[in-house]
């Protein structure tokens, strides 16, 4: 028996995109609300904690070391989350569509396997962009609230003592506000939060890449932890590898070494901003190019793996 | 009507390495080749590891082929836009059970190029045509595995493919369920969609299937029209209705009579376990989960 086969009705002739930034934007939306309805905000909770503890802890200390712890934790636990978002969210990606055989679904659908793998990345680095936002408002209004205390406290201290002149207790007042405005809610501390964007997007690249060839999520995520450590403390091995007289051993060693695991040395600028240092638009400026090229260069070799990944 | 065959696969071989030291291999498709015509309902059966699965991946893309061809609607199918064509509905699929059935529709139907309100509109009437129009906005966590099944043959034909390739499609659901995905299938041919269909339910596989090919041990062992491959040439079947007993005696008598003709039997004919369960049970799925908001 042969069937008779009618023309399906079908809608006008799509033609196929070969690189579709909305398939894109909806396999990132995909991975965006997989992540989040996985609770992951509810981290915020404990940041929040975090950062309200630290406003009020040690008020014994002086009130800029107030400040600077205040930064202090709160600006390491924006890196701890933000890092935890980038390994764990992105190793709970592909293994867990390869298993559960969501990816056989996908890609049997005209999408190509690089878009596949931009998505997901993308995905992963607006989760960490909304918590980082989040993170940083709730820390900019805390620290905000507490430098505003701080300078109360020390305002109504002055007008407490005897000043020979109006003008000289002014003079101390406009002293101390620009002291503690100098130790409070800036913009340089916004390139903190930067800096630790930056290091969450280029840690995403390295775990997508590790998630391509790794055969399960534990595995991807400890891969990943290590490849973080081997990166905070690769110059340091660098410098005494290569020295100025290393041989061409040490030396191919340590350039292997630079360009397998990235330099997370370099995204450190946190210590700096805390104690009120200026970081130059010029410092930033290499730190946003370092994690483009070594996006690109994990993103190129995650698809060489993954285009030639038998499913 | 298409020029090309739906399917056409030409020596397809399928060599899997192995990661012992002794570099051994093992072929899982050896040298299958067939045709489906567009608009057929293809049965692809064989036991366990007998190469169906891979040959369904080979066919799509997820596997490469050793040696040979496979081609959609003439497209290399290692071509992603051979994928326009294309529905697929894996055996125990998990799709992301975070999102709701409409969700998942939409999900795929974005994927595909569709948006808007033809989005909106042909989510409706797959939800409609699955029969899961009432648990449309629970996620798939609290979907039944026939639900699940249901929601993963409407995301394969979401983009109006023309080829749909269902890889044991009724696995783990029951016979009301079972029966659902069936009329979905013939509905299918009924829109001139030609299906693949990989199950070991093999009288599922003889009612609804027009052609069938076996594979066996990486081989395709036999292929061709089941009415064909079904017919025992030198055996006759009358059935008759409300026969006497004198009637069947007389029916006796004659072929007695005969010495070239034998009588292997003469009994009532039996229904299948399926029908008789779906009669008692009234023919419908027993998952009471659909029906919960």
């Amino acid at each position: 028996m042969t069937p008779s086969s009618p023309d399906i009705p079908r809608p006008a002739a799509r033609r196929h995109i070969r690189f579709s930034l909305s398939r894109i934007l909806t396999l990132a939306g995909g991975t965006f609300t997989q992540l989040v309805r996985m609770k992951v905000f509810y981290f915020m909770a404990i940041f929040a904690v975090a950062v309200i503890a630290a406003s009020f802890a040690f008020a014994d200390l002086q009130t800029d070391g107030q400040l600077k712890l205040l930064k202090d934790v709160s600006l390491a636990s924006m890196s701890l989350f933000s890092m935890l978002f980038a390994i764990a969210g992105t190793a709970l990606l592909i293994p867990r569509d390869i298993e559960d055989r969501t990816l056989y679904t996908i890609l049997c659908k005209p999408v190509p396997r690089l878009e596949y793998l931009l998505g997901k990345l993308l995905g992963v680095v607006f989760l960490i962009f909304i918590s980082l936002i989040l993170m940083d408002v709730l820390f900019s209004v805390v620290l905000y609230l507490k430098e505003q205390a701080i300078i109360s406290e020390q305002v109504a201290a002055l007008q407490n003592r005897k000043f020979a002149t109006r003008e000289m207790l002014e003079a101390n007042i406009a002293s101390v506000q620009e002291s503690m405005m100098g130790q409070g809610l800036t913009w340089n501390l916004q390139n903190g939060v930067l800096a630790i964007f930056f290091k969450a997007i280029v840690l995403t690249g390295v775990t997508l890449l590790v998630s391509t060839f790794a055969s399960s999520t534990i595995f991807t995520i400890m891969a990943s932890l290590a490849i973080m450590v081997i990166g905070q403390a690769q110059s340091l091995a660098r410098d005494t590898l290569l020295g100025q007289d290393a041989s061409i051993v040490p030396r191919a060693i340590g350039g292997a070494v630079s360009l397998l695991f990235p330099d997370f040395k370099g995204f450190d600028i946190v210590d700096a901003v805390v104690t009120g240092s200026a970081v130059p638009a010029l410092v930033m400026g290499k730190m946003a190019g370092l994690t483009l090229v070594y996006l690109v260069v994990h993103l190129m070799a995650a698809y060489v793996i993954f285009s030639d990944k038998e499913l | 009507m298409s020029e090309f065959p739906a399917v056409s696969i030409k020596h397809l071989t399928r060599v899997f390495r192995l990661p012992t030291l002794r570099r051994q291999s093992i072929t899982a498709v050896d040298d299958v080749s067939f045709d489906i015509a567009p608009g057929q309902i293809y049965g692809l059966i064989g036991p366990n590891g007998s190469g169906k699965s891979t040959t369904m991946k080979v066919l799509l893309g997820l596997l490469r082929a050793t040696q040979g061809t496979c081609a959609i609607f003439g497209r290399d199918s290692a071509r992603v836009d051979s994928r326009e064509d294309v529905g697929f509905l894996p055996e125990n699929p998990y799709f992301y059970r975070h999102l709701t059935g409409r969700e998942t529709l939409a999900f795929y139907g974005k994927l595909c190029g569709i948006r808007g309100a033809a989005l909106k509109e042909r989510t409706a009437e797959l939800l409609a045509l699955v029969e899961l129009e009432q648990a449309a906005d629970r996620r798939l966590s609290g979907y039944s595995k026939g639900m699940l099944q249901r929601i993963g043959l409407a995301q394969a034909i979401i983009h109006r493919p023309r080829l749909v390739v269902l890889d044991e499609p009724t696995a783990g659901v029951d016979p009301g369920g079972s029966r659902k995905i069936r009329d979905l299938i013939l509905t299918l041919r009924g829109q001139g969609i030609t299906v693949i269909l990989s199950s070991h339910l093999l009288e599922q596989v003889q009612e609804v299937c027009d052609r069938v090919g076996i594979i066996y041990k990486g081989k395709l062992v036999r292929e061709g029209l089941l009415s064909d491959l079904m017919s025992i040439e030198d055996q006759t079947e009358i059935l008759l209705r409300n026969a006497t007993p004198e009637v069947l005696a007389a029916v006796r008598a004659l072929i007695a009579g005969q010495s070239a003709t034998e009588l292997l039997h003469l009994g009532n004919p039996r229904t299948t376990l399926e029908r008789l369960f779906l009669d008692v049970t009234g023919g419908s799925s027993a998952d009471s989960r659909e029906y919960v908001k």
